[in-house]
């Protein structure tokens, strides 16, 4: 793409003028000359018609634009991307335009709720009230941004502001079968951290999450890297470390307290091992085991610890008309952090059992059960054991939206009664959303 | 000491001396595949990532499906954003530069065709499922396979200058082959009466082989793209189907039966299940499998 092309000004004030019909140095031209150095790498790419008063000379500016076409047609032929047959041209071409803009898409997520007994939700982006609530509108923007690296971004509105939910490069082509991530991220640890409200199968998010990771899940500034093994099944080796603060994002952690990092260890560091096995055409395997460390906010260097193990099976015939699948999953967090005179111990359990029945319909039950831990210093509310049952029922109208009736009964001994809730959730996606992993 | 290790592990350290290694091919689509394998011969190994008899647009993106991406000399997909839901994570989870979107080994092989149902400047979701770039469905046409056959061949002498010839060689022979068969069938569909010579489809998959055939889609099951039937919009196909006398119903085995099954029964037409693509686990090539998708439609419009 020649920057006379992007720029139709550019292009009446460079070609077509040839100086006379405008002044040499009209403020076309000027604005032209900017807009050119602006997108000097895709100029640079392209024969460009140089503009008559740029060279001064008629003989001049005629050797330099063989010049550039030589060196355009070395690049095209030293590029092996074109040769195929397009009977079609301009009109398979014309789709190009989307790989300079990135990929956007809205998401909007709204519930109804209705809460019998004091709503307990933990994560930032659950149904917490009854009547109405605005659980987030998602921005998501991704593209290449060179052949090194692609920029995904995650920006998330609530009614009454905006939150960088992430924002990271990602390494295209690194050698070795290694990947970098830098910026702002989910952290990889267990198999629900790093999906967001849109991946979910619950209008909710998983009460060990809330406890452990905070309302928006463990996530920080940072950087990871994640090697691909070379072995004859995926093995997937994740590394990572992030700021620790953040009661949002890092509640194991600092928390709301800010940790100022003087070294590598007061970062929170996560560690995963990821495998998957085809057990048949049909049936799908995926164990994760990992594990969280970092300072927490208690001081003297006191530290905390998440252990992590997950289980994820599938079940679909690939040729089902109906699409029908069933998915388990368990996920299983131990923690223990110590505080001053004492090591607090306690843990978290999340199973799910997710069915496709038909083409657009999905159910879905959730078993959980968090320990509490009597005096909590740094969570006085968790001081019993809760159990939370959902149940859910999912209409998908199209691949691009989804209403779903979900019910839970909370069992929290702590308080004099049991909670229920009850929620009428609905989804809507606009844009190009890039694909989910598995 | 763990940098050598991890070289050690890398296939790219691996370079086994000898005869010049086969290119290593990963399709998306099983008729891809096929067209691959005859085009490659035995200078390519070729992997096919979604069987026939799955519909390509709704693939579970098992991570397994990266081990075949990783080690890839040449990824070649359907293109016309028919993979967009499955293949982007693969892709990038593969960590393999070679086949990257614009990399000597990524081809799509859909910018060999001319594609069909361009939307033009207004694309909306309101229309159902629709793919801004195009219908992505153009496998069922030779003469599309005869022009991707060639781009496949093109590619193949690009990554492999020492057999180029035998590529460039094998992929015309198979692209004049299916040539001439579109070119005979054409002709053949074209001596059948007009009133038999109208389908009704599931989904809008078959435009190109209609195209191709000569063939004029009386009416489509699914109301819009990826939209499901309703009784009422079935009552409104059955309805057309008996004032026209539609012959035949033309389906992927992927794609639910009930509705096409009782249309047929009503209105007195054959239901057609169209295969999904070339069955590559038994070696079947492409021009056997659109031979036999022709002359099941044949039949049962004759």
């Amino acid at each position: 793409m020649t920057c006379a092309v992007v720029h139709p000004i550019a292009a009446a004030g460079s070609v077509r003028g040839r100086g006379r019909s405008a002044p040499a140095w009209s403020p076309a031209r000027w604005v032209a000359i900017l807009l050119c150095l602006g997108h000097a790498p895709w100029a640079l790419a392209q024969p460009v018609a140089l503009p008559a008063a740029a060279t001064g000379d008629a003989a001049d500016q005629a050797e330099l634009e063989r010049a550039l076409s030589r060196d355009a047609d070395a690049a095209g032929s030293a590029s092996a991307a074109t040769p195929a047959p397009n009977p079609a041209g301009p009109a398979a071409s014309a789709t190009n335009w989307r790989t300079i803009l990135p990929d956007i898409s809205l998401i909007l997520d709204t519930a109804l709720g209705a809460f019998i007994g004091a709503p307990r939700q933990t994560g930032a982006h659950d149904p917490a009230q009854s009547g109405f609530n605005l659980q987030q509108l998602e921005m998501h923007l991704e593209s290449s941004v060179d052949p090194y690296l692609e920029l995904q971004a995650n920006l998330v509105f609530a009614q009454f502001g905006v939150e960088v939910e992430e924002a990271y490069g990602r390494t295209l082509a690194a050698p070795l079968g290694l990947q970098l991530r830098m910026g702002q991220f989910l952290t990889r640890a267990g198999r629900s951290n790093p999906t967001h409200p849109h991946a979910w199968h619950f209008a909710d998010q998983a009460l060990v999450n809330g406890k452990f990771f905070g309302g928006e899940g463990q996530r920080g500034l940072g950087a990871e890297v994640s090697w691909l093994a070379p072995l004859p099944w995926v093995v997937e080796l994740i590394a990572s470390a992030a700021m620790p603060n953040g009661a949002c994002c890092a509640r194991s952690f600092g928390g709301a307290q800010a940790i100022n990092v003087g070294g590598p260890r007061d970062l929170a560091w996560n560690l995963r091992l990821e495998q998957f096995f085809d057990l048949s055409q049909r049936a799908a395997l995926l164990i994760g085991v990992g594990g969280l460390a970092g300072p927490n906010s208690t001081g003297f260097w006191n530290r905390t610890e998440i252990a992590i193990a997950d289980v994820m099976f599938r079940w679909r015939d690939p040729t089902d008309a109906q699409r029908r699948a069933v998915t388990i999953q368990l996920e299983l967090m131990g923690r223990r952090r110590q505080v001053p005179g004492r090591l607090l111990r306690d843990a978290g359990l999340t199973a799910q059992a997710v069915a496709r029945l038909a083409l657009r319909w999905e159910a879905g039950l959730r078993l959980e059960h968090v320990l509490g831990v009597a005096d909590d210093p740094l969570d006085p509310s968790w001081s019993q054991d809760r159990t939370r049952s959902t149940a859910q029922i999912t209409f998908y109208p199209s691949h691009f939206s989804r209403l779903r009736a979900q019910v839970a009964w909370d069992r929290r001994p702590a308080e004099a009664r049991d909670g229920f809730s009850a929620f009428l959730a609905f989804e809507a996606l606009i844009g190009a959303h890039g694909a989910h992993s598995y | 000491m763990l940098l050598a290790a991890l070289a050690w592990l890398a296939p790219a350290a691996a370079v086994a001396p000898g005869p010049p290694a086969k290119v290593r091919v990963v399709c998306t689509l099983a008729d891809l595949a096929a067209l691959a394998r005859e085009v490659g011969g035995p200078d390519v190994e070729v992997v096919n990532l979604v069987d026939a008899g799955q519909d390509a647009h709704y693939v579970d993106a098992r991570p397994s499906l990266m081990l075949p991406l990783a080690r890839a000399d040449l990824l070649i997909i359907n293109g016309l954003e028919l993979e967009i839901g499955w293949l982007p994570p693969l892709q990038r989870g593969a960590r393999n530069a070679a086949i990257l979107f614009g990399a000597a080994g990524f081809l799509d092989a859909s910018t060999a065709v001319r594609p069909m149902q361009t939307p033009g400047t207004v694309a909306s979701r309101s229309q159902g499922d629709v793919h801004p770039a195009g219908n992505p469905h153009y496998l069922h046409d030779a003469r599309a396979a005869a022009a991707v056959a060639q781009a496949i061949g093109q590619r193949l002498a690009q990554l492999d200058p020492g057999r180029a010839a035998r590529h460039r060689g094998r992929a015309a022979e198979v692209s004049a082959a299916l040539s001439a068969f579109a070119e005979a069938q054409r002709k053949r569909f074209s001596t059948l009466p007009a009133e038999r010579r109208r389908v009704v489809v599931y989904h809008q998959s078959l435009v190109y082989l209609l195209d191709w055939l000569g063939l004029e889609q009386a009416a489509a099951i699914e109301p819009l793209p990826g939209i499901p039937p309703n009784p009422g919009h079935i009552a409104k196909v059955l309805v057309t189907m008996r004032a026209q006398a539609v012959p035949a119903v033309l389906q992927e085995p992927y794609y639910p039966r009930n509705a096409a099954e009782t249309l047929a029964r009503l209105a007195k037409a054959k239901l057609v299940v169209v295969p999904g693509g070339a069955d590559v686990d038994r070696g079947e090539s492409y021009l056997v499998r659109i031979r036999r998708t022709v002359e099941a439609i044949h039949v049962a419009l004759r």
